[in-house]
């Protein structure tokens, strides 16, 4: 029975094409291995260096993303969004698998439902831009000129874009009165 | 100035700031976890010291592997500095080094060099 449902799980992720799953608390510490072992694994299907720089790259800022801003976190979340470091877990799930060719990297984590509206304007604003919008707005956010919070803001989807071969792809479900869940995808 | 020199880990840059011979040079791969407790106590020092120059020659040395996008507002604060201390009257000359087939390292060399205007930018691709 346990290695059935193990197994069964598994299966399904595979036939997904997923090649990496990770689900729980995401740490630094947990990024920086998870990290080594994509690259390692990418390397040695000879992928070429543009595109395991591409995913490292957009799983990076994807981890990064859920270790400061996911709302599903121990101890529970305080008022100022950014971590306090070490002392706060924050959960997520992060993929990362083969379809049609291209590699993806998908990251979902619990955001609040106050969030999601302001988090689905800015993320179609940096989905629907082309390349020299969105190197116009990464240049503008690193010198300051895009106040925080404002439409496109928050460099690391951007960048997540610019390392993207397609256009980014993401949604939300709710969950309950509080929270909604919040995937992100990109391939390369 | 006593002069920086520090290692570079599997997730943040070789620093290596030489303030006799105004050398500077950033190396490897950045994504700390904490960046501006990385970053900050070397920019201070730096910005300290490349104000108080009016003359001579600066250089600084980029050869990044990889630098994610909380990193990049320090590379961005770094051409800011060079940038202000060329107007300055000081010959600053940024050397952006990439592995010659890594584009997007050359293209992002070249976003952040296409600022410079007083300071000198070469873009240099480096063969294994």
């Amino acid at each position: 029975m346990l290695a059935k449902m193990q197994y069964e799980i598994r299966q399904a992720l595979h036939d997904q094409g997923i090649v990496f799953c990770y689900s729980g608390y995401m740490t630094e510490t947990i990024l920086t291995g998870l990290g080594q072992a994509i690259k390692q694994k990418l390397t040695m299907e000879a992928t070429d260096a543009k595109t395991i720089r591409g995913v490292f790259s957009v799983f990076v800022e994807q981890m990064q993303n859920v270790i400061r801003y996911s709302a599903e976190r121990e101890p529970e979340p305080r008022e100022e969004r950014a971590a306090t470091k070490e002392s706060v877990l924050s959960y997520g799930l992060l993929t990362v698998g083969q379809e049609e060719g291209a590699y993806y990297v998908n990251c979902g984590n619990k955001i609040e439902i106050k969030d999601v509206a302001r988090l689905d304007a800015q993320l179609s604003t940096i989905r629907d831009m082309d390349r020299l919008e969105l190197k116009a707005l990464y240049k503008q956010i690193l010198k300051g000129e895009v106040p925080e919070g404002s439409k496109g803001a928050g460099v690391g989807f951007v960048d997540i874009a610019r390392k993207a071969t397609r256009p980014i792809e993401f949604d939300f479900i709710e969950l309950d009165a509080q929270y909604a869940f919040f995937a992100l995808k990109a391939y390369i | 100035m006593n002069n920086i020199r520090i290692e570079a880990t599997e997730r943040s840059p070789e620093i290596d700031f030489n303030f006799e011979k105004n050398h500077f040079a950033m190396r490897g791969e950045s994504y700390p976890e904490d960046v501006p407790a990385f970053f900050g106590p070397h920019l201070d020092a730096l910005e300290q010291h490349l104000a108080g120059l009016s003359d001579g020659t600066v250089t600084f040395v980029f050869e990044m592997i990889y630098f994610n996008s909380t990193s990049a507002k320090v590379v961005m604060k770094l051409f800011d500095l060079l940038e202000e201390t060329a107007e300055r009257g000081v010959s600053v000359t940024v050397n952006w080094r990439y592995e010659e087939d890594d584009d997007n390292m050359e293209e992002l060399g070249e976003e952040f060099g296409e600022d410079l205007e007083e300071a000198t930018f070469k873009l240099v691709p480096v063969s294994d």
